[in-house]
């Protein structure tokens, strides 16, 4: 579940906010900086890059709050900005590299799965985390928005200019990278019934 | 099942406990707080852009300077009392009708806004060990509450009424929050 949903403001701050209220803005970005942040550093891996992209983010949201009429909840809008803001840069970043969005995959080589199981233990969180981080960056992009955030293939496809197949398929080519995380039960042996592979 | 679960489970070679799993995963996964000085960058740039106004900037009409000086009376007085002391009264004189009824609606929030504080010092001390998203959930609300106890406290700032009370009524909602997460935090350590 997306954090984002989470997070209310009154409407007051945000009336305020889009007559340019510095006040009303603070107070807005103490209460999305860190989702913003999260999502932004779950993408680009750079803290440096994140940072920029969340000030990116904040500068969006200031001009464009105006136009915000309150028919979707204050946390999608915002989390909207900042996923395009950070496809975005994941665009330029492929585009400097020469690369098309599909060659992502060929461009990994530390993408070994870590084989452990997904269980209580506090170290799965950081498995968890290498592995996700080990993902080529456009299919860590596609398994953050479809399986946290619940963005659907079609909303994937049109944020980042590319099919549904294309979404499918990266969401697909990622969880095959880190199935075997799930495959060990504490007992070492196989769970029940086997994946239906496509 | 239904046809799309089957189609999503074939597209995405993972059983659905499989699945189900990861995306607990995911969700768990902590969140990170960006550095302090990226504020400051951005209203350095939303400053020189003309994107917001400073505080303090904001025109004000006369009509709202005795509302004003009154309420800033009340904030004093709450400021001046120490932790454990009662709720200061109500000023003698009140400037309007309509400047009263906006205080009490001030006042009201304040009163609820010490209550909560008094809630959550009753509360016990936090556990030594304690989950890292509980952990970041109660940092980024402390963090809130403080941003807004700043803009309150800030002496340069010139607040209408209206300022006021949509600040406070934020700083109420953000305490409950805390207070639910910490009561939440008690009752998990206390089995």
């Amino acid at each position: 579940m997306s954090k984002f949903a989470d997070i209310q403001v009154d409407p007051g701050i945000v009336k305020r906010a889009a007559r340019g209220d510095a006040r009303a803005h603070e107070i807005i970005y103490r209460a999305f900086s860190t989702p913003v942040y999260s999502i932004c550093l779950r993408f680009t891996k750079v803290p440096a890059h994140a940072e920029d992209l969340v000030q990116e983010t904040f500068i969006e949201i200031m001009r464009s709050i105006g136009k915000f009429r309150g028919e979707a909840a204050l946390g999608s809008w915002i989390r909207r900005i900042a996923v395009t803001k950070a496809l975005m840069f994941l665009r330029s970043a492929w585009t400097r590299r020469g690369q098309a969005l599909a060659d992502d995959w060929d461009d990994t080589t530390a993408g070994e799965p870590a084989n452990h199981g997904v269980s209580s233990h506090p170290d799965d969180a950081l498995d968890l985390d290498a592995a996700l981080a080990n993902l080529p960056d456009v299919s860590r992009a596609v398994v953050w928005l479809h399986d946290v955030e619940g963005f659907t293939h079609k909303e994937i496809a049109g944020l980042m200019g590319k099919t549904e197949s294309f979404s499918k398929s990266q969401l697909s080519r990622a969880y095959q990278r880190l199935r075997p995380m799930l495959e060990i039960k504490e007992d070492g042996t196989e769970p029940e019934g086997a994946a239906i592979s496509y | 099942m239904s046809s799309n679960e089957k189609e999503d489970e074939m597209i995405c070679a993972l059983t659905a406990d499989e699945r189900s799993a990861l995306q607990a995963g995911l969700a768990a996964l902590p969140e990170t707080m960006p550095p302090r000085v990226v504020w400051q960058r951005i209203r350095e740039q939303a400053e020189a852009e003309g994107l917001m106004r400073k505080p303090g900037m904001q025109k004000r009409s006369a009509w709202y300077t005795g509302i004003g000086v009154a309420a800033a009376a009340v904030i004093a007085a709450v400021m001046l009392q120490g932790p454990g002391e009662t709720f200061p009264t109500v000023p003698e004189k009140l400037p309007s009708n309509s400047a009263s009824t906006e205080l009490t609606a001030l006042q009201t929030l304040m009163v609820e806004s010490r209550q909560l504080e008094s809630d959550l010092r009753a509360l016990p001390d936090a556990p030594r060990v304690m989950r890292a998203g509980t952990v970041a959930s109660i940092s980024d609300l402390e963090d809130r509450i403080a941003a807004i106890d700043y803009q309150l406290n800030d002496s340069g700032a010139q607040m209408t009424p209206g300022d006021r009370e949509l600040f406070w009524r934020e700083r109420v909602r953000l305490m409950k929050l805390l207070v639910q997460l910490r009561y939440a935090q008690t009752q998990r350590a206390a089995f």
